[in-house]
């Protein structure tokens, strides 16, 4: 584990050659953070898959209800989301601050889809009585899906901040576009898994 | 040692050493008195059978447990005034510690006060039907294991200010440890659902995970509480403005 | 706009995009959905593999980042991955 101290240097950024850096990118405390994340919903991505292995029948049939074309969509919709938050950290390091923030816009527009078209999920499967109280496999959607859902409610947050430092100052903390940036990708990795395990896996 | 304490019982934060290590002692009381005393921890099924629920609730074991529940209940908030004291140095605003401060308050009464009066009240006073006992039952772990909102408060807040503190009290990894404990409160909302599997309160999903969770970090807390206290200059203290140490050194040495 | 297009970031999510398309047909070229069948699953899952380790080299930069977070991650992947498919085999 790395020293957390260093993580939090006062933030006098200069501009470091992208490939000569040996350090993460970001607050290292923000790693320790996604590595642990990343365990905790393992765990419980394990813990599915058993449960999953005991009720076959079950799970299928949970699955055959789900809306697999918004489940799609929405994965596109984080990974786009993804990739203008990785262009606009790569703008922000060569201190073109007007195109980091175009990508950023972007990168919360299509990361706010993602509630958006859950709702388009959820209330018609809610109104079918599919609810988490249903069965286990609808538990573990809601539940699974529900966390994650609160992860994309705060990473929309953390790219509100951070358009707002890379608009109001002249030299944007890249250290704290990095952090939040690792964070947002972390929710995309994690959608990844929860979608093949949720919505494709027979 | 920084702050150039010669001894223990002159120390300036003995108030606080006294709190930190009320802590351990309080945790291995309540570790005792939830297992091998009365084996309400982990958590009995939620599907028992109606004369199992009747006989746990009035077993000899549940009655001594509830003793030492009853009378060791106050030290709680002394644990949470070991971290809050911690919390105050730090840089963020007022409102955190106060979240904190009501969300453990709260949290306590439910979460644990209330699980008291059910198990309590099977314990002490015999003669209840089946039915209101296995009414107290459900009352009870509900109470503990499904009261999220206002430990969700306090995890929230204590990891939010060690994440955003300038002045680095606590290390920032323990923040997002901190935020995990949230997390786990916010899995244990299927209890009131789920009466049986992963979802239930004696599951692996809501129960297990968030254990190894919640143990874990209260070791970690405590190792890091322990270093902050430590570390923390005598003049910074709150107690620095009332001086209370001997103008003269101690000449003779401490017994 | 064209660098845009030609940055290695876009040319990973059109991969990303495309394989995700791909593994959700896949899924449905699974049939109805009430039967249990290991290729779907062996694919799919494997497919995600290929996407979280992906998302996490290049738009998380582990490329470029020391190599205990490069073996950590990969680690992870890994060994949930081979978990998963584990307990799916497992259970049959």
């Amino acid at each position: 584990m790395t020293d957390v101290a260093r993580g939090s240097t006062p933030q006098v950024d200069k501009p470091v050659r992208a490939e000569a850096r040996g350090q993460v990118p970001g607050d290292s405390s923000m790693w320790f953070f996604v590595i642990g994340d990343l365990l905790i919903f393992g765990g419980y991505f394990v813990g599915y898959m058993y449960y999953r292995g005991r009720n076959h029948e079950l799970f299928l049939a949970g699955q055959a209800q789900l809306n697999l074309d918004i489940g799609t969509v929405n994965t596109i919709v984080l990974l786009t989301s993804s990739l203008f938050v990785a262009l606009g950290t790569a703008a922000a390091r060569v201190g073109n601050r007007a195109e980091s923030l175009r990508r950023f816009w972007m990168a919360l527009a299509f990361g706010a889809a993602f509630p958006i078209l859950k709702l388009f999920e959820w209330i018609p499967e809610i109104s079918r009585g599919l609810t988490p109280g249903k069965d286990l496999f609808f538990m573990y959607y809601y539940v699974m899906t529900g966390l994650h859902l609160c992860h994309v409610a705060l990473g929309l947050v953390v790219i509100c901040f951070i358009i707002r430092n890379v608009k109001e100052s002249v030299a944007p903390k890249i250290s704290f576009v990095e952090t939040g940036a690792t964070y947002w990708h972390m929710v995309d990795v994690l959608w990844l898994v929860l979608f093949a395990l949720l919505y494709l896996m027979r | 040692m920084s702050g150039g304490e010669t001894s223990w019982r002159t120390s300036r934060k003995l108030d606080q050493w006294i709190a930190f290590w009320s802590v351990p002692f309080f945790f291995t009381l309540f570790g005792l008195v939830f297992v091998p005393l009365s084996w309400m921890m982990p958590p009995r099924s939620p599907q028992n059978s109606t004369p199992h629920i009747v006989d746990f609730m009035q077993s000899h074991n549940l009655l001594i447990a509830c003793v030492i529940l009853t009378l060791a209940y106050g030290l709680a908030p002394v644990s949470n005034a070991c971290y809050l004291i911690q919390v105050k140095r730090m840089s963020v605003s007022p409102a955190f510690r106060y979240s904190m401060m009501i969300g453990a308050v709260t949290g306590a009464i439910v979460g644990m006060l209330f699980p008291m009066f059910c198990f309590g009240l099977g314990a002490f006073r015999p003669g209840y039907s089946s039915a209101v006992l296995t009414m107290l039952y459900d009352f009870g772990y509900l109470a503990f294991i499904g009261s999220l909102g206002c430990f969700c408060v306090m995890w929230m807040a204590f990891g939010l200010a060690i994440i955003l503190d300038e002045n680095r009290i606590l290390p920032k990894w323990l923040g997002y440890y901190t935020v995990w404990q949230y997390v786990t409160e916010l899995m244990a909302a299927p209890v009131w659902i789920a009466k049986s599997g992963p979802f239930a309160w004696n599951g692996l999903m809501t129960f297990w995970f968030a254990m190894i969770l919640y143990v874990s970090w209260q070791f970690l807390v405590y190792i890091c509480i322990y270093r902050a206290i430590k570390n923390q200059l005598e003049a910074e203290l709150d107690n620095a403005w009332a001086d209370l140490r001997p103008t003269v050194a101690p000449a003779k040495s401490s017994a | 706009m064209t660098a845009l297009i030609r940055n290695p970031l876009t040319i990973v999510w059109a991969l990303l995009t495309t394989v995700t398309i791909a593994s959700s047909l896949i899924a449905l070229d699974g049939g109805a959905s009430h039967h249990i069948n290991t290729t779907v699953t062996t694919a799919v899952l494997l497919i995600a593999a290929v996407k979280t380790f992906l998302v996490i080299w290049h738009f998380m930069e582990v490329r470029r980042a020391p190599l205990w977070l490069k073996a950590t991650t990969s680690g992870w992947v890994l060994a949930l991955f081979a978990l998963l498919l584990t307990f799916y085999f497992a259970s049959l």
